[in-house]
């Protein structure tokens, strides 16, 4: 455990983008939020301020979420060669640390961490931006991004978001470390050619197989783990300033954790996931040097 | 006492490569050995495999574990600097102690910063702010301040000049080594190292060519200069080797009868350089 704590604020020496990218968006969109005009919607009813703030909420979270993404990707390309590539690995692995606890910390980090690092980071910036346009409009729309309940119920969507995506994109977090273990250069090619070549020479032969259940990983994750009425099917009914937006009342209804903790897709992907990492720890202990 | 390091048919293939070819070797408790080669002979990959870096065949005993398997808990015994310029560049020198001291049960953190309070290095610094004579200095606090049993040093000069290599042969000799203390070290150098060493390893073409004591040496080999007259009577006792300089010959012995050679002039111990060159190329002949 203690090894694990110090592992872990090892990878934020090193990679000090974990949390600096995330505060420098937010620190962007704060400012957008003090300097930019600002043409909200005139929200007539209760009920439309309510929906409004929650799709404030979600906007920021969804532009973290991408972000995010693209980040943990790189680091998880990154974190078993880095040290391969300037040497230091000889350094690591002169203290009595399993190459077990170090694949997992860097795991832990991409998957655990990163995610809790930027969703703070879009709870502290939604709540600032807030307040800065509440400030600046001194209205009901600016009344209208306070809404405790619906904040609330915004931060547990984001946990069920981070354990869903931590969960689902497990095989290809394995796959990428599996890459950074074992490539001596050229990581972002290792990873992305050899499955495109086998999608290529798969569909060759007519079939279609590899192709879709890539495209079913890399793209699934909101129908596998969000009912229909989720965020990417919000239904804007009307124009201009007359636009009603209707959620369901409650986040709950976007959940549907019982379908995706027992889907099938979602336990054979983890299942592989746990394989490719191994797999990386058995590189690791096996590859030091390039 | 069991020996420290037990290397039965050590056999280690890249392929078609044979880096290690049935390698037999044991250090003792309290020595200083020098595992000496030319370059590709199989150094680094033996110590690679002593320290569990490696998978291999054959026997080998670390402190009584198995490397590989066990390196995690071997790490607790024995430390090692395989080059000293591969401390990552990010790093601070206060992160890497504090880090040290977190992980390594046998650390002793006021053993490293009082090594480093002799020298200029603060504790803000990044690696990549260092010169490679600071950087080594790092290094070597950081592991002479872990109570290990073993402490095994791959081409620790490489690159350095020659004051930063002095300081840290002194370093390493003064401030680390006592009687319960082993080393382990390669190196091109055989010069600089050759007062250090208690025990010698040559290593040629992934085989173990000599093991053997310093004080062995003295009693094993001779080498004696005879007049070019006289050569064709020297090479009837059988030299292992034979140099030609400044008119003489010099041949060289191992197990010889001292008396019939004292007739052809003084009697030398070779130095362990001229001792690994006529070994390695007596060897090839």
């Amino acid at each position: 455990m203690n090894n694990q704590i110090w592992l872990i604020r090892r990878e934020f020496w090193e990679n000090r983008a974990i949390w600096s990218i995330p505060a420098i968006i937010g620190v962007l969109l704060i400012i957008a939020g003090l300097f930019s005009r600002v043409n909200l919607p005139t929200l007539s009813s209760a009920n439309d301020t309510h929906d409004f703030a929650a799709i404030f909420l979600v906007a920021i979270g969804m532009f973290f979420y991408l972000v995010m993404s693209v980040y943990a990707t790189w680091y998880l390309l990154d974190c078993l060669h880095a040290d391969r590539k300037d040497r230091s690995i000889l350094f690591w692995k002169s203290l009595p640390l399993s190459d077990t606890e170090t694949v997992l910390s860097k795991l832990i980090v991409a998957i655990v961490v990163i995610p809790a690092v930027y969703f703070v980071a879009a709870d502290v910036t939604a709540l600032i931006v807030a307040f800065v346009v509440s400030i600046r409009l001194r209205s009901l729309i600016g009344d209208a991004l306070w809404h405790p309940d619906v904040w609330l119920q915004i931060q547990v969507l984001w946990v069920y978001v981070i354990v869903t995506t931590a969960i689902w994109y497990l095989p290809i977090a394995g796959w990428l470390m599996l890459v950074s273990a074992w490539a001596k250069r050229a990581v972002i090619l290792w990873a992305t050619l050899p499955p495109l070549v086998l999608c290529i020479i798969e569909r060759y032969f007519g079939s279609h197989v590899l192709w879709n259940v890539l495209r079913e990983r890399l793209f699934g994750l909101p129908a596998a783990s969000l009912r229909a009425s989720g965020p990417h099917s919000w239904n804007v009914s009307g124009t201009g300033d007359d636009s009603t937006l209707h959620l369901p009342s409650s986040v709950w209804h976007f959940i549907n954790a019982g379908e995706f903790f027992t889907n099938p897709q979602t336990l054979i992907g983890a299942a592989v996931g746990v394989l490719l990492i191994i797999g990386a720890i058995q590189l690791r202990m096996r590859r030091s040097e390039i | 006492m069991a020996p420290l390091i037990e290397a039965r048919d050590l056999t280690k293939k890249y392929g078609a490569h044979v880096a290690l070819d049935r390698a037999n070797l044991s250090v003792e408790a309290g020595r200083i050995v020098g595992l000496i080669g030319p370059n590709g002979a199989g150094k680094t990959t033996a110590l690679r495999a002593i320290l569990g870096l490696t998978s291999y065949e054959g026997e080998l005993k670390v402190l009584g574990r198995e490397p590989f398997r066990e390196r995690t808990a071997l790490m607790q015994d024995a430390c090692f600097i395989a080059d000293v310029a591969v401390l990552p560049s990010w790093l601070r020198v206060d992160q890497a102690i504090d880090f040290v001291a977190a992980v390594h049960p046998r650390f002793r953190r006021d053993r490293a910063t009082g090594f480093l309070a002799k020298t200029q290095i603060k504790g803000g610094r990044r690696m990549r702010e260092l010169s490679k004579g600071m950087k080594t200095q790092v290094h070597l606090a950081l592991t002479m301040a872990i109570d290990a049993k073993l402490f095994v040093l791959d081409e620790p000069t490489l690159g350095l000049d020659i004051l930063a290599r002095r300081a840290f042969y002194d370093a390493l000799v003064n401030d680390y080594m006592d009687e319960t203390r082993t080393i382990l070290i390669t190196t091109h150098q055989v010069e600089e190292v050759e007062n250090l060493l208690t025990d010698l390893i040559f290593i040629d073409r992934g085989r173990i060519v000599l093991d053997t004591s310093l004080e062995e040496v003295a009693t094993r080999f001779v080498t004696v200069a005879v007049a070019s007259d006289r050569i064709e009577a020297g090479r009837a006792e059988k030299p292992f080797y034979e140099r030609s300089i400044l008119g003489k010959s010099e041949l060289y012995f191992e197990n010889p009868d001292r008396e019939k050679l004292a007739v052809f002039g003084e009697l030398h111990t070779p130095t362990v350089a001229d001792l690994f060159v006529a070994k390695l190329s007596g060897g090839a002949a």
